[in-house]
């Protein structure tokens, strides 16, 4: 088991952004969470990096817990996992190259390492032409791809992937979900928030509808057909 | 951990060169503050070893009775020097006290003459004391004690003027205490500021860092880089401009420059200042990883 959700509830003053969540996620499993704005989908990504911890019940991820972790630990969990972002976040300054090496030299890789891992996954994801280029240099399609490479430069064991189409056209985001499942056939768990989860092809993935903090029963694509 | 290390200073200087129009405001705001510092200093330097050199001259002097024999005043000056707080004691006999004055004041020596062979200074006993006992309060305790000693007549040690050179004395000691406190408050207030601006200008690239999995050390090292660079450099620049007005100024107005141990002081009050700066702005700017 990599993630462990048990009971878990997070509270905004008196709001209940999540409430009694229980949820549980094995390597390598490719799961979808959908739900409108708002629902609470972000902030289940926060309490999974641990850039907020819940206010009740216990958040468990690759051996981190969320009573336990000490200030010192999120490093090494965060260095566990990818983040992709809808807005992308891109540091403007930076080139791609620059950018995707970013997680590897604050690992304290060698220079040498980070050139050799950088020049490969920018190979993989047709982006070496553009390792010199900045982000505002790139269209939308391509500052996504950057994200993702970005997040799968450390090899984490598990990829977050919050509206990472929300800004894409149809074409492009079909590319960007085709790149999430190839990702995930290698063995990295993905866990991708969205609010067309129809974007992802039936049988690959484990359904999760999150409405106003809750989860629903695990719902199949057939079951997204019919919402 | 010496890629870490890499990695960081790679950081910092990214930063200062993404803002580099802003860091110059700031060495230029951190130079100028410090210069009314230095100036401050050389004043007080100056003044402080006009002091100093008055100090140096303070000591007490016994004038004996005329009924004194040499071999008693001899042993009253004995009895002084193993008294505490006395450096040294001088026993200046009758002859020697007239030929001093004869080759001091060769224009008055007829005076002597004037006065009769009857006539003699007196015999007296200088006394030299420990810098720590130079005050006014501890010389005129030690004059007291001597003042009662059998054979003395009169006790001279500066008490008119002494009091207010020891207080003046005290104040610019702690006048320059002061300052440097309040200037490395304000001057830690300023980089503070800069690296707060700094941070807010940076947050996405701090969040992301954070998010990607850097220590918190890796975060911060650039910008407490920043402060101690901007201290620094920014003292340095201080020191040359006061440097700079002081050569000009020598002729019309002598006066000495800041000695090294003072130049040093400077350069560690602005990395100091710095530091405690970039401090006080990252505790107020890092920011939270907004999702």
């Amino acid at each position: 088991m990599l993630i462990s959700f048990q009971n878990v509830s997070r509270f905004y003053n008196d709001w209940p952004a999540l409430e009694n969540i229980e949820l549980t996620v094995e390597p390598g499993e490719f799961l979808v969470i959908s739900g409108p704005s708002g629902a609470g989908k972000t902030t289940l990504f926060r309490l999974i990096w641990m850039g907020d911890l819940p206010t009740s019940g216990l958040v468990e991820v690759s051996g981190y817990r969320s009573d336990r972790i000490r200030k010192g630990d999120l490093s090494s969990l965060r260095r566990k996992l990818g983040i992709v972002f809808q807005d992308f976040r891109l540091l403007s300054e930076r080139t791609v190259f620059d950018n995707v090496a970013l997680p590897l030299q604050v690992a304290g890789y060698s220079p040498r390492a980070v050139r050799k891992r950088v020049f490969s996954l920018l190979a993989e994801m047709e982006l070496n032409h553009r390792r010199s280029s900045y982000p505002h240099e790139l269209s939308g399609g391509e500052q996504q791809r950057v994200a993702i490479a970005r997040a799968m430069v450390a090899h984490p064991v598990i990829l977050l992937a919050d509206e990472p189409t929300g800004n894409l056209d149809p074409d492009v985001s079909k590319h960007v979900i085709e790149l999430l499942l190839e990702i995930n056939r290698t063995g990295t768990a993905v866990i991708l928030a969205t609010h067309d989860p129809r974007q992802i092809p039936a049988g690959t993935a484990r359904y999760l509808y999150l409405d106003r903090g809750h989860l629903a029963n695990p719902v199949s694509w057939d079951g997204y057909n019919q919402l | 951990m010496i890629h870490f290390l890499k990695a960081s200073l790679h950081e910092g200087l990214l930063n200062i060169r993404e803002k580099l129009g802003s860091f110059l405001v700031t060495l230029l705001m951190v130079s100028l503050s410090f210069m009314v510092f230095d100036i401050f200093l050389v004043v007080s330097w100056n003044v402080g070893t006009v002091l100093s050199d008055e100090q140096e001259s303070v000591g007490i002097e016994l004038f004996l009775r005329e009924d004194i024999s040499e071999v008693e005043a001899v042993n009253l000056a004995d009895l002084i020097s193993v008294m505490e707080g006395v450096r040294s004691v001088y026993y200046v006999s009758s002859l020697e006290a007239e030929a001093v004055f004869r080759a001091d004041l060769p224009e008055q020596a007829d005076l002597l003459i004037l006065l009769g062979p009857q006539f003699h200074l007196p015999s007296s006993i200088q006394i030299s004391l420990h810098p720590d006992y130079r005050t006014s309060g501890k010389v005129s305790g030690l004059a007291r004690t001597v003042s009662g000693m059998d054979g003395v007549k009169d006790v001279v040690y500066g008490q008119e003027y002494l009091p207010g050179l020891t207080s003046a004395v005290d104040m610019m000691g702690k006048l320059v205490v002061l300052a440097g406190l309040v200037l490395a408050i304000s001057l830690s207030l300023i980089v503070a500021n800069t690296v707060r601006l700094a941070v807010a200008k940076r947050a996405l690239t701090v969040e992301i860092m954070s998010i990607v999995g850097a220590p918190g050390w890796f975060v911060r090292m650039p910008f407490l880089g920043e402060g101690l660079v901007t201290g620094i450099i920014g003292s340095a620049g201080s020191l040359l401009l006061t440097g700079v007005i002081s050569s000009i100024l020598s002729s019309s107005i002598p006066h000495d420059f800041l000695p090294g141990k003072w130049i040093l002081l400077v350069l560690l009050l602005g990395a100091s200042a710095g530091a405690a700066g970039s401090w006080i702005g990252m505790r107020s700017g890092i920011p939270k990883p907004r999702s």
